[in-house]
């Protein structure tokens, strides 16, 4: 007993507390835990827009489309989500800060740093556009690139600089726009390919296309001055409208009046030649008696309406006043022929 | 109840001490069996090692692999294509230019073995990459133009960005450089340069791009400078433009205006000289019948126009009206009786 007692270690106290039964409870509890953790970790989902990778021991073994599915358990298969559907974007020379409305964008020097490039003509343009992609092939995606996102903002960077190095600043301001996102998505894809990267470029969309901001002032003084030149021209034009119509108006009317004018002088010549050829004829019959006739009715006419008229003498120095029509003594100097 | 366990003790102690070895010898089956394999992911490949020294090909298959536990070790490397981003180098170019370039590149781990031996890990290869990398595209920049590093082979100039070029003085010259290796060919060039440097280290360099260039600081204002003069030129250009047409469409004006003017006047003289003309003719022809009666009639009809009020007359006495002031007249004419009136009479004496 007393060496029984004395060979009393920890260990036979513990054994000597387990019996067969909780033995068997131990084992049974850790089956089912072992179980139920096999269970859940054989069963996963995948999400409407994507499809997922599973991989056995490290290698693919099958691309599953969304839905419920089985794996083998404890991380002997392990699945992959990849959003395959989705269309995925990167900005380049801003961000988006927020999607509420209206869309606010972020501009900082950093982004700056992005946008601003060199143009073939030496001269620097402040470019911003949007690579839209979507991942074509999730295998390619996830096991041939180390940085994704960062060698598509890379490459993106390095071939849009190209292309707008090998442009004219004024053409991708203006009609160079469309054939430069085109290009660049083209080139961007090819490289990419090559990379085997298993995405596919779908836009590369060009947003705001800038001069930088300390030239932008001078560029707006530049269509200022085309409008101003517009203005003028205009202003010209405008007033050479007023002017003609207004002197072709007046020339016509140089013209009616002077038609006017021949139309009464020949008319006048008609009438008077009409008047003389009568009396002439009544003349003829009569001359002596129509002559006098004549010159007395103009006598008639004339005199009475003469101031003074004096009557001068042959020979003699003074003229007589036959009529003195106003009343006050006769003090002209005497008149002479 | 503390006799009962001792009593039963010996046989609940076997069988512990059987359930106790089970479970030892499963961990230790365990522990040789983790230990004998290894998974290789998809973006994987590995070297074994065996007390340091490596043992076969590397394992670049993905999958569940076998090793000898406890004395062989697994050095596993990424099989992906990695990236490699140089800081921005000031580098002046053949024209003296300075000017910030940022490149990048891609390249992989080809060698396991020898990448191990040379550079140990990414870390020391990036600073290996960038030795090389930096110096090969310094050396090529130093050597290059400014635009061939900015414009590609197959730049080439409208006529109308000539002509619109020169408004402006030297932009001509520039736009009209020939690009005769232009950016792919220089990079292109800096690759191939590079990769041959690379085998030493168990690498291949697939790719190097140029991604930005741009003018240092300083430089970057002078470019400024003579991007806002030339938009002044433009500006000042249109303007003078401007005025110009303007003027010209005045100056058309004011001769439309001339010529319209001088013309009706023209007209209106010839429709005027015609009629005088045709005045004339009708005139003479009436008055040419009798040219001494017409004088007289004539001539006393103006007499009541020309001699208006208050017109102070000399009239000499013997004028045909004041004669008779004086004398009665020659008899010529019948007495008196007969009178003035007969106008009959006097028709008789010619």
């Amino acid at each position: 007993m007393a060496r029984r007692r004395y060979e009393q270690s920890p260990m036979d106290e513990f054994l000597s507390q387990f019996d067969a039964r909780t033995g068997w409870l131990v084992l049974m509890v850790t089956a089912v835990v072992i179980a139920l953790a096999g269970l859940l970790t054989s069963v996963y989902t995948v999400q409407p827009e994507g499809q997922a990778i599973v991989k056995r021991f490290g290698k693919v073994i099958a691309i599953k489309e969304p839905g419920l599915h089985f794996k083998l358990p404890f991380r002997i298969d392990r699945q992959y989500f990849v959003p395959t559907a989705r269309v995925l974007k990167h900005e380049f020379g801003f961000r988006t800060a927020s999607t509420d409305e209206p869309t606010a964008y972020r501009k900082s020097p950093q982004h700056q740093d992005e946008s601003l490039m060199l143009t073939g003509d030496l001269k620097v343009i402040d470019v911003e556009w949007v690579v839209q992609y979507r991942v074509v092939d999730p295998d390619q995606y996830l096991h041939r690139v180390e940085d994704v996102d960062k060698t598509l903002r890379d490459i993106s960077e390095a071939v849009m600089r190209r292309i707008v190095g090998n442009s004219l600043g004024s053409d991708v301001l203006t009609e160079k726009r469309v054939q430069v996102s085109s290009q660049a998505r083209d080139e961007l894809q090819q490289i990419l390919d090559s990379f085997e990267m298993g995405v596919r470029i779908g836009t590369v969309e060009l947003q705001d296309v800038t001069p930088p901001d300390p030239v932008k002032p001078a560029f707006n003084e530049v269509n200022q001055a085309e409008q101003e030149k517009e203005s003028l021209i205009n202003e010209a034009e405008k007033r050479r409208n007023q002017v003609i119509p207004k002197a072709s108006g007046e020339a016509r009317k140089l013209i009616e009046s002077a038609q006017g004018y021949a139309a009464q002088r020949v008319n006048r010549a008609d009438g008077e030649v009409a008047r003389f050829s009568a009396i002439l004829q009544e003349y003829r019959n009569a001359p002596a008696v129509t002559r006098r006739r004549l010159y007395l009715e103009m006598i008639d006419e004339v005199l009475p309406r003469l101031g003074h008229v004096y009557v001068m003498e042959e020979g003699q120095t003074g003229p007589i006043p036959l009529l003195n029509l106003d009343r006050s003594p006769a003090a002209r100097p005497p008149a002479t022929r | 109840m503390r006799t009962g366990i001792e009593n039963e003790s010996p046989r609940r102690g076997r069988a512990a001490a059987v359930t106790i070895a089970a479970v030892v010898v499963a961990v230790v089956f365990a522990l040789i069996g983790f230990a004998s394999t290894y998974t290789i992911d998809e973006a994987e490949q590995a070297i074994i090692v065996q007390f340091g020294a490596p043992v076969g090909d590397p394992v670049v298959e993905p999958g569940l692999h076998f090793k000898i536990p406890f004395i062989q070790e697994v050095r596993r490397f990424d099989k992906r294509l990695l990236a490699w981003d140089g800081d921005p180098n000031q580098i002046p170019t053949r024209g003296e230019q300075f000017i910030s370039v940022d490149t990048t590149a891609r390249w992989r781990i080809v060698d396991p073995l020898t990448f191990l031996q040379s550079v140990r890990d990414q870390r020391g290869a990036q600073n290996r990459l960038n030795d090389i990398l930096d110096s090969v595209v310094r050396d090529h920049i130093a050597a290059t133009d400014l635009v061939e590093i900015v414009r590609s082979k197959d730049w080439e100039i409208s006529e109308a960005a000539l002509e619109r070029a020169m408004a402006v003085e030297g932009e001509e010259e520039i736009l009209m450089k020939e690009v005769t290796t232009g950016r792919e060919e220089l990079v292109r060039s800096v690759l191939t340069t590079a990769q041959k440097q690379m085998s030493q280290y168990g690498i291949e360099l697939v790719d190097i791009r140029i991604k930005r260039v741009d003018y240092v600081e300083s430089v970057q204002e002078r470019v400024f400078d003579r991007m806002i003069a030339e938009r002044q030129r433009i500006a000042e250009q249109f303007r003078s433009e401007g005025s110009g047409r303007a003027a010209e469409i005045e100056g058309e004006t004011e001769r439309l205006l001339a010529e319209i003017q001088s013309e009706a006047e023209r007209d209106a003289e010839i429709i005027r000289g015609k009629a005088d003309a045709e005045a004339t003719r009708i005139y003479n022809e009436s008055f040419g019948a009798d040219p001494e009666f017409y004088s007289f009639f004539r001539t006393l009809e103006s007499y009541p126009t020309a001699l208006g009020k208050d017109v102070t007359v000399i009239i000499s006495a013997q004028s045909d009206y004041f004669r008779y002031l004086r004398e009665i007249g020659d008899f010529e004419v019948p007495l008196p009786a007969a009178g003035l009136s007969s106008d009959t009479d006097s028709r008789r004496e010619p």
